[in-house]
């Protein structure tokens, strides 16, 4: 092994830093990359909680196995099972570890973890801390970096934008060998040489205009990748979160804890209703999602709940005063209690909307919220290997396996969440690897921590292991970094040329594309989608490219010039929107967030795939293909989360809270 | 650690801390017995031992009796350096060196705090001044920086002490009217800083913690406040408004005669005779009066 | 997706004045922008309108504004700013709060106690600079799996949490009278750390693990640039936008200052 090997990490959310403290530790150098101060990073937004089986869910009979089967069910089959059945077997222990970098998980009094319930799950299996759960494990990691950062282990570089990995070799023999990265206040672009690069980017909920992300979250850096030949999977898979506050710039997130804590979705029974919601008394509210789903209610998972309330509103014209909004209802608990358990949200719905959503039910509508796809990554397979993959599994039953390590995804493996290009990984968001066609609520901090943690073991391998330990990073020639850098210098120097001095069409201003951007693709491409306005999407996405060609910066400044890297962002976002917009076109069927009005089923014979797309330098297209899911531990079953027909539905608003 | 940096740099916690103390003790404490002492002008009408007719006559032979046990204490002149100059000195420079790291912005943030953060401040600068001037004219003799050039005399702790708030022979001159308002606002201004002070080392000293403790702590120090402000002013107000200088000039006569014998007072009224214009008459006219006899007033 | 349509509010513009610096050691001067006001308008949607339109007020051709931001709904703590000349995150600024009427004004400004990057963004390296000096965090042994941290009562929890929800958005130090720009990293060591950095020793402090560096965050702030600079303005506790107890925080940590100075000094050290 080389001494002066080092890793790469680009972006300090959950996954870059649990990645950075874990690799740091086993002695290896790691430059840490962020646009922002890594404590500022969009994790923070994170709000409900984390999933992990504790002692006390596990006697009830829950397991780590259930909650396994949980992920998949909610993902509708559609992740790769064995990633999977690691991270729920390792979430316990990712609680104890958060717990022991002082986390304050909400207690109960004896002093053990509090749990909350949360979508998709009936058991109480989240722990939490408050309604800033992210916030609150982001400042653990960030703490501990800062740790490692005072003992010279790892080296920050904040307000450094990521532009284009380094890779060298053809083929399968591709291989990452550093980045090329440009600070946003010097605007100085240069090269840094890493043995592996890991992409822990986040998602790309900017590419839809208004959601419920930070506004680092364009997607520029997987699309980057995405166009240095990584593939990208399953990109239609698009998270609509059902509760949101939508506001002039964001929509702001109402955490799933909500539900969790006892929340209830309903409108007026009457159509057009003008009363105030508290003057509307229970019987002449619909509470459509407890009808509709007795078992799981108000905490069906967030595609189910986002469509329903969609429904309700657009189909139906039932939303409030007739609007795409529905009420989320917590004035019959506590205010104190509410102030405890949900302080962060009361407070956000407080300052933006100006109401009390203690004493006043919540006005909210969906919004786009999480990115289940993402940069494709491989895998080596764990040790349980059933003959028959097993049927879904009842709470309480023995689980067919244990929760050894490596029984799902062998540990330490180099490839683990590689892409396909050697020594680039992507960890978190921006890969596609655990959460399907939905994430279940929760499971987001988890698979980042996990990845971090449990991967960032493999990074280590690779680097010490495999091809970097014969050809360090650091005794490359210098050309291909060079030549890294001059590409770049070559975009920034078109993008400045092109400022306009004049009055500025709007046709070419970059923030005019991209709010067109936005508001076309969350019309066609989020929660219900067509073969025919997918295809309308895509044509104004061709259009939208096409103006991009000639777009006219309004900044020339060499220093801190936000509108370069912003307009830089837009043509990236451009390019992975019709990534997402073409695979949507393609996945004829609906599965989980993929909601096909012309296909309406799910089709296994067809679409238990994942979808591919490899960037085709000279059209500048996505080529598209599907590789088979790994389908071998549990076996497919129908997901209807117990759905019944409108008229039958029995009122069991506790039903959820009473099975835990 | 050590390197470069200076004396005050390295000890800046204890210093911070010292400077907290003192403002405390002593000088907190000194001030409370001082202004109890001078209060007795007032509450002296309820000694027992005091005999005057009037009850600002009590007053005056209760002042008298408490200003001249401190003058007959021993080593005084050490026990004022180590224990009010010094320690006021120190609290003074030290409390204007940190006042001057401050950027004051309570036009941004007109918080309550902020504003007695400010008043903290001011109240420092005005109370040491007027603490130089206090002690220049009635401890140093400085008295040119009297109203009608008055020197304080223990023995006449209240007739020349109105002479020197006032003007010449105890009656209201606008030199007078000046300063006895700079003392209104001297005195009022070390109240508060005292207050304010005690209410603020709760946080340097952590001594209350919690917002609620703090607000306890702060309660006691408003009412503590207030009593020493009442204290105070009402003493102020004694000397100004209720003294007659004559009665009081009268009742010192005897109380020096009982104590020190008539050659005494002779003597020391001899010296008075030097002073300005009306002080020396009015000593002369209460000489030339006619000679009361022994009434009862305090004497040890 | 974005219903945003809330009865009652009118249409109307907003005059933006806005302090502009085009880098550090660059002269500032000031803008002025008339935006219209959309539904539910925040100080951040104006900004994205004035990105995409940079034509002042005057009709004059400028560059876009540059600011700070990220997640938006008051967690990251990146969108400080100076509104009004008073310090809080502008995007959960509201414009109906604070320009009701047309043609009212919102002045905008860097902040004050750190070096302006560009426009409205500063540099606030030294508030992480500061929490390395105090150590604010949990010497853990390692990622490795080590059972459960220590057990904790509920208010213990619930008191940890609050002070843990410090964004790092610097109002405390901005609002303080006590806290002064210092441009030269050689001298943050004995530049006072501020109320935030106080607040989070205190944390680790308060924690069953993190207080084994409790001897070494004291020292820190028992030094130069450490609690003693606190002029007790208590502004820190009135602008944090989270409500910490930032007071209770700087009491607390000098009790224990006072209690560890006695152990120094009666132990020799």
């Amino acid at each position: 092994m080389s001494t002066s090997q080092r890793v790469i990490i680009v972006g300090g959310g959950l996954a870059g830093l649990a990645a950075s403290v874990r690799i740091a530790e086993a002695g290896v150098p790691v430059d840490l990359f962020s646009m922002v101060p890594v404590k500022r990073s969009h994790s923070v937004c994170a709000q409900g909680g984390i999933n992990a089986c504790n002692e006390v869910a596990r006697q009830q009979g829950y397991s780590e196995y259930q909650h396994f089967d949980e992920t998949i069910y909610g993902g509708d089959f559609l992740a790769d099972q064995g990633p999977v059945l690691e991270m729920c077997n390792w979430a316990p222990k990712i609680i104890n570890l958060l717990d022991r970098m002082g986390v304050p998980f909400n207690r109960t009094s004896e002093g053990r973890h509090d749990l909350r319930l949360f979508g998709g799950s009936l058991f109480k299996r989240t722990h939490f801390s408050g309604a800033t759960t992210g916030q609150q494990l982001l400042y653990a990691l960030d703490e501990q970096t800062r740790r490692y950062e005072s003992e010279g282990k790892i080296s920050k570089y904040e307000f450094w934008e990521f532009l284009a990995p380094i890779i060298v070799g053809e083929g399968a023999e591709r291989r990452c060998v550093g980045i090329v990265a440009q600070d946003m206040r010097t605007m100085q672009i240069r090269s840094f040489r890493g043995d592996a690069v890991v992409m822990a980017t986040g998602g790309c909920g900017l590419i839809f205009g208004k959601s419920t992300n930070s506004v680092i979250c364009t997607g520029g850096a997987a699309s980057r990748c995405y166009q240095a030949g990584a593939w990208y999977a399953n990109g239609e898979m698009i998270q609509v979160h059902p509760t949101a506050i939508p506001g002039a710039d964001k929509c702001r997130l109402m955490s799933e804890s909500a539900r969790g804590e006892g929340g209830r979705v309903w409108v007026p029974r009457q159509k057009g209703d003008k009363r105030a919601a508290r003057q509307i008394p229970d019987s002449e509210r619909w509470y459509f999602l407890e009808e509709k789903y007795p078992a799981y209610g108000n905490l069906v998972p967030r595609d189910i709940a986002t469509r329903e309330i969609f429904d309700v509103c657009v189909n139906m014209g039932m939303g409030i005063d007739g609007g795409n909004m529905v009420y989320l209802d917590l004035t019959h608990k506590d205010p104190e209690y509410l102030t405890e358990k949900l302080g962060g949200i009361m407070e956000i719905y407080e300052k933006f909307v100006g109401v009390d959503p203690r004493h006043e039910p919540m006005k909210i509508f969906p919004s786009v919220h999480y990115s289940m796809g993402g940069m494709w990554t491989t895998f080596t397979p764990g040790s349980y290997q059933p003959s028959q993959p097993a049927g879904g599994h009842k709470s309480g039953s023995k689980p067919p396996i244990g929760t050894e390590v490596g029984v799902g995804m062998t540990f330490g493996a180099a490839n683990n969440m590689m892409t396909n290009i050697r020594g680039l990984y992507a960890f978190g968001e921006v890969n596609f690897a655990y959460h399907g066609a939905t994430r279940l609520g929760a499971n987001a901090l988890l698979s980042c921590i996990f990845d971090g943690l449990y991967n960032g073991v493999s990074v280590v391998n690779y680097i010490q292991q495999d091809v970097p330990s014969q050809h360090p990073a650091e005794k490359m020639k210098a050309e291909v970094f060079e030549a890294g850098v001059a590409c770049e210098r070559a975009k920034v120097d078109r993008l400045l040329g092109t400022v306009d001095k004049g009055s500025g069409d709007p046709a070419f201003n970059p923030y005019v594309i991209a709010r067109e951007m936005g508001d076309e693709m969350t019309a066609a491409s989020t929660v219900v989608k067509t073969g025919p306005r997918l295809q309308q999407c895509l044509s104004k996405l061709g259009e939208l490219k096409e103006r991009y060609r000639q777009v006219r910066l309004g900044d020339a400044a060499g220093w801190t010039n936000q509108t370069l890297s912003f307009t830089r962002a837009v043509g990236d976002m451009l390019i992975l929107a019709e990534v997402i917009a073409r695979c949507g076109l393609l996945r004829e069927e609906s599965r989980g967030s993929h909601k096909r009005l012309d296909f309406p089923e799910r089709d296994d014979a067809r679409f238990l795939k994942t979808s591919v797309a490899e960037f085709v330098p000279g059209t500048g297209e996505p080529r598209i293909f599907w590789r088979d899911v790994q389908t071998s531990l549990v076996k497919l079953r129908a997901r209807t989360y117990g759905k019944v027909e409108s008229g039958e539905g029995r009122k069991q608003p506790e039903a959820a809270a009473s099975a835990s | 650690m050590d390197n470069g940096q200076g004396f005050v740099q390295r000890n800046y916690f204890l210093l911070r801390r010292l400077h907290s103390l003192t403002g405390v003790i002593p000088i907190g404490a000194f001030m409370l017995i001082h202004l109890t002492t001078n209060s007795s002008i007032l509450w002296g009408a309820l000694n027992g031992r005091a005999h005057a007719e009037t009850a600002i006559g009590r007053g005056v032979e209760t002042f008298q009796d408490e200003v001249s046990f401190i003058n007959g204490m021993p080593l005084l002149l050490l026990i004022e350096i180590l224990v009010l100059w010094l320690p006021i000195a120190f609290h003074a420079v030290f409390g204007v060196a940190f006042a001057l790291t401050a950027s004051n912005n309570v036009a941004q943030y007109g918080y309550w705090g902020n504003k007695r953060y400010i008043l903290q401040r001011l109240s420092g600068y005005l109370g040491f001044a007027f603490i130089l001037y206090h002690v220049a004219t009635l401890r140093w003799g400085w008295e040119w920086l009297t109203p009608a050039g008055t020197a304080w005399s223990h023995y006449f702790a209240t007739s020349t002490l109105a002479a020197a708030l006032k003007g010449d022979g105890g009656q209201w001159t606008v030199p007078g009217i000046i300063v006895s308002i700079g003392y209104f606002i001297g005195v009022s201004a070390l109240v508060f800083h005292f207050a304010n002070g005690l209410l603020t080392a709760s946080i340097t000293w952590g001594i209350a913690v919690s917002q609620e403790a703090r607000q306890r702590w702060g309660y006691m120090c408003t009412a503590l406040g207030a009593v020493v402000m009442l204290l105070a002013w009402s003493a102020l107000a004694g000397f100004v408004f209720l003294v007659d200088h004559d009665e009081a000039l009268q009742i010192e006569r005897r109380m020096v005669e009982l104590k020190y014998g008539r050659e005494f007072l002779e003597e020391i009224e001899q010296e008075h005779l030097n002073r300005p214009e009306m002080e020396a008459s009015a000593i002369r006219r209460a000489a030339e009066a006619p000679y009361p006899g022994p009434a009862p007033v305090i004497h040890e | 997706m974005s219903n945003t349509a809330k009865g009652g509010v009118k249409a109307r513009n907003v005059i933006f004045r806005i302090k502009r610096c085009e880098g550090p050691g660059k002269p500032s001067r000031w803008e002025a922008f008339k935006v219209p006001v959309e539904p539910n308008a925040n100080v951040i949607s104006c900004l994205n309108w004035i990105a995409a339109n940079p034509v002042t007020i005057d009709g004059k051709q400028t560059t876009p504004v540059v600011w700070d931001s990220n997640c938006l709904e008051e967690v990251c703590g990146a969108c400080t700013m100076l509104i009004n000349g008073r310090v809080r995150q502008s995007c959960s600024c509201l414009i109906d709060a604070y320009a009701p009427n047309e043609g009212d004004t919102i002045t905008l400004e860097p902040m004050s106690k750190f070096p302006v990057v560009r426009d409205l963004w500063v540099d606030r390296q030294r508030l992480f600079w500061g929490l390395k000096k105090v150590k604010a965090w949990v010497p853990i042994d390692g990622t490795y799996s080590l059972g459960e941290g220590p057990r904790e009562t509920p208010e213990h929890q619930h008191d940890r949490y609050i002070m843990s929800t410090c964004m790092s958005c610097a109002c405390c130090l901005e609002a303080c009278p006590q806290y002064h720009k210092e441009d030269d990293q050689n001298k943050w060591d004995r530049s006072y750390v501020g109320a935030a950095v106080v607040n989070q020793a205190r944390l680790f402090n308060e924690h069953g693990t993190g207080q084994v560096l409790k001897p070494e965050r004291l020292d820190a702030l028992m030094g130069p640039g450490g609690l003693d600079a606190c002029g007790k303005s208590e502004n820190c506790v009135k602008v944090c936008p989270k409500h910490i107890p930032l007071v209770e925080s700087i009491a607390a940590v000098n009790r224990a200052l006072t209690i560890h100075g006695f152990k120094r000094v009666f132990s020799g050290q």
